[in-house]
């Protein structure tokens, strides 16, 4: 029966999850202020998803590592336009729609295709580019493609959530496609044979290309309208009179020519001088960026998990009247619910359904999803650790006189702290793996840096290498430094 | 005429089905050593347990210098029980101090005494029990013996009134049974409030004021331990004495 009870509330909480978000995005489609809330803020947040050069990769500018390419152009003049300041919020592609619903940037520049399933979530500008796909293939593969339809039996690849993956699931035959996030593993993954070929934008298909003389291009000849192979700026649906200001400056671009003048050769530059010198070392900053936001977020989720883990624990032990049986079924069904759910969904849930009605920065959302979820982990381990300890220490201490809470406190929670110190440390091993989930909210950590040192260098394999052995060394000394107190706390 | 310190009225506890305490009404005068005599599973612990309420008791009343602690709020029931110190048959030491630790602790926590004068006077109960060169040892390097000495100071470092000793000695090799008991009795002569649950018949003879003999969840004889070993005055009691090596 009581089981039953907790699975109830496991499934109310959820619902309520899904329903308050919902009803919030109803509320703000409602009014059209756009435009006068824009220019009082005086801040344009822009997402994009910088992987995807020339429409915008990172390079490296006066050492700094810094989000480049012709939709960085467009987002400037966008801005100026407007009288606000550009900022630049990095993100993958698919998180970039629901980041723009949940008010976490203002617009999306990131070569995105108008589709008319996209047009019914958000408001498009006009379009800004005309593009076209092509497939990059591996050089000495050119006699054996000629354009989509001759990759039956092979494995074709495209970035996940864009318009060119639907097309090349829909467009061929006997073919089976792959989608990956990015457009550097893509391209590793072709190089590396996993794939046959990568349909990418003609833009993109030319840098790599040109940057790669192990690759070649041929052309896709998928069959679409043009608003598929064309990019516009993406609003929240309802900004019509943000989206009518803004195609002004659009038709001006359009009409000066100003992406092929102007925008397309400046983002080509940065792509010639990334290539010069790709050596690991030379990103020593990035990585060390990553390991610093890699401990911040462990060290701090570990911290609060474990304070989290301790109420839970005491919650879910609570006996007693009503309100403390309420607690233990609460405590009960949050430990069920987290445990149940991926720590992917929860990062992602916090940051843009949390983001409604507050808005956190992506490294606090992560810290805080992480710090819930662990905190649910340490619960089991403290209760057991706490159920671990002799009963008789609980009555000495209270025939000394000592109340519940000291009797918790000085007696049972430190017997029970050195039992279960091996499983926290696991704990906070694994965190420090884990802490890598942030990096698709766009936390710089370790694996975001080597995203970007990888999309930056066109290397796939050494900046997974490196990072493999910063883990390692993180892990290492973490497991060194608990064995020593491991060791401190035995004395019998 | 002076307070009774404990007084126990139609005390009865039983746990789901079984019956463990019946109807239990005495009183414990200032100064006096009961000892709770009588076989196992007679209620013997349950009872000592109900005294300091480390047991909820079912019905009835425990009162504690007058005190009625079925009635209190926790709070006031831990502050009563500091004045009740309880030694228990498996010595329950925190594994995790050192002995100087294991005695300052409550005095420090509950108290709020400064850590200089609970230092001095664990020092000065150590030295009572015979243990202080033992200050610095943490529990599992002691015997048993001297683990149970050691929880003897850590209750009187809460400058108890009364004492509970529940089987202090069961769990002991013999030869180290009268260390034990040798600070028993030194209690009990500066004039200590003792109840002791045990099967020591030498030291219930010796050094008790009152037998109380329980069984089947009731106090079957109340007498003194001349009488009591001499000529009992229950058939239960009778039986009892007949089963025991004396």
């Amino acid at each position: 029966m009581k089981k039953k009870y907790g699975l109830l509330l496991a499934m109310i909480v959820a619902l309520f999850m899904l329903v308050v978000p919902m009803s919030t995005q109803h509320a703000q489609a409602a009014t059209d202020d756009s435009l006068e809330k824009i220019q009082k803020k005086g801040v344009l947040v822009m997402g994009t998803s910088p992987d995807y050069p020339p429409y915008e990769f990172q390079a490296t500018v006066n050492g700094k590592s810094t989000v480049v390419g012709m939709d960085v152009k467009i987002g400037k003049k966008v801005a100026k336009d407007l009288g606000v300041k550009l900022k630049i919020k990095s993100m993958s592609f698919d998180s970039l729609l629901v980041a723009l619903q949940t008010g976490k940037v203002d617009m999306i520049i990131s070569g995105m295709n108008p589709t008319p399933a996209r047009r019914k979530n958000v408001d498009f500008t006009h379009t800004y580019y005309q593009g076209g796909y092509d497939i990059v293939i591996n050089k000495t593969d050119t006699a054996k493609y000629k354009n989509k339809d001759s990759f039956s039996g092979g494995t074709l690849g495209a970035q996940t959530g864009t318009t060119q993956y639907n097309a090349a699931k829909k467009q061929t035959k006997n073919t089976s496609v792959k989608g990956m996030t990015s457009q550097s593993d893509l391209i590793l993954a072709l190089q590396s044979h996993k794939l046959d070929g990568v349909a990418m934008e003609k833009p993109s298909a030319e840098a790599y290309v040109s940057n790669n003389k192990q690759l070649a291009m041929i052309p896709s000849d998928f069959n679409m309208s043009s608003s598929a192979t064309s990019s516009a700026i993406a609003f929240r649906k309802g900004s019509t009179s943000l989206v009518n200001k803004v195609n002004v400056t659009v038709d001006q671009i359009k009409k000066d020519k100003l992406v092929k003048k102007d925008y397309l050769p400046a983002a080509g530059k940065y792509l010639k001088t990334n290539t010069v010198n790709t050596s690991m070392g030379h990103y020593w900053k990035a990585f060390l960026t990553g390991i610093e936001y890699t401990l911040i977020i462990t060290v701090c989720s570990v911290f609060f998990g474990f304070i989290i883990g301790i109420i839970l624990a005491l919650a879910r032990m609570a006996k007693g009247g009503v309100l403390k049986t309420a607690l233990r079924w609460l405590a009960t069904a949050y430990v069920e619910f987290i445990r149940g759910t991926p720590m992917m969904v929860q990062v992602m849930f916090v940051y843009f359904g949390l983001g409604l009605f507050v808005n956190l920065p992506a490294l606090t959302s992560g810290i805080i999803a992480i710090s819930l979820n662990s905190g649910a982990y340490v619960a089991e381990y403290i209760r057991g650790g706490i159920n671990s300890v002799d009963d008789g220490q609980t009555e000495a201490a209270r025939s000394l006189g000592m109340s519940n809470g000291k009797t918790m406190r000085y007696v049972v929670l430190p017997q029970a702290l050195k039992n279960i110190w091996p499983s926290l440390g696991n704990e906070f091993i694994t965190l420090i793996k884990d802490s890598s989930i942030v990096s698709i909210i766009g936390v710089t950590e370790l694996i975001y840096q080597s995203n970007i040192v990888r999309s930056d260098t066109y290397r796939g394999v050494a900046p997974i290498v490196v990072i493999m052995v910063l883990y390692f060394i993180l892990t290492f000394t973490a497991s060194r430094i608990l064995n020593y107190f491991e060791r401190k706390m035995q004395h019998d | 005429m002076t307070k009774p310190v404990i007084e126990v009225e139609a005390l009865a506890k039983s746990f789901g089905d079984n019956e463990v305490l019946k109807d239990i009404t005495e009183k414990v005068e200032p100064g006096q050593v009961i000892v709770v005599i009588g076989p196992s599973g007679g209620g013997k612990s349950t009872f000592l347990r109900c005294l300091n309420l480390l047991e909820t008791p079912t019905s009835g009343k425990v009162a504690f210098e007058g005190q009625d602690l079925t009635t209190l709020d926790t709070k006031s029931v831990n502050s009563l029980r500091e004045k009740m110190g309880m030694v228990f048959q498996g010595f329950n030491l925190f594994p995790n101090m050192t002995v100087l630790e294991n005695i300052k602790l409550a005095p420090m926590k509950v108290k709020g005494t400064d850590d200089a004068a609970a230092t001095k006077r664990a020092h000065e109960l150590l030295q009572r029990v015979g243990l202080d060169d033992h200050a610095d040892a943490f529990p599992t390097s002691l015997s048993g013996g001297q683990a149970q000495r050691v929880a003897i100071a850590r209750a009187l470092a809460m400058d108890p009134k009364v004492m509970l000793f529940d089987e202090p000695t069961s769990a002991l090799d013999p030869e180290m049974v009268g260390e034990v008991l040798n600070v028993m009795q030194e209690l009990a002569k500066e004039g200590m409030t003792m109840v002791v649950v045990t099967h020591e018949m030498g030291f219930a003879k010796s050094v008790g004021d009152r037998i109380w003999f329980m069984a089947d969840g009731y106090i079957q004889e109340n007498n003194t331990p001349e009488n009591f070993f001499a000529h009992p005055e229950t058939e239960r009691a009778k039986d009892f004495l007949s089963k025991i090596l004396m």
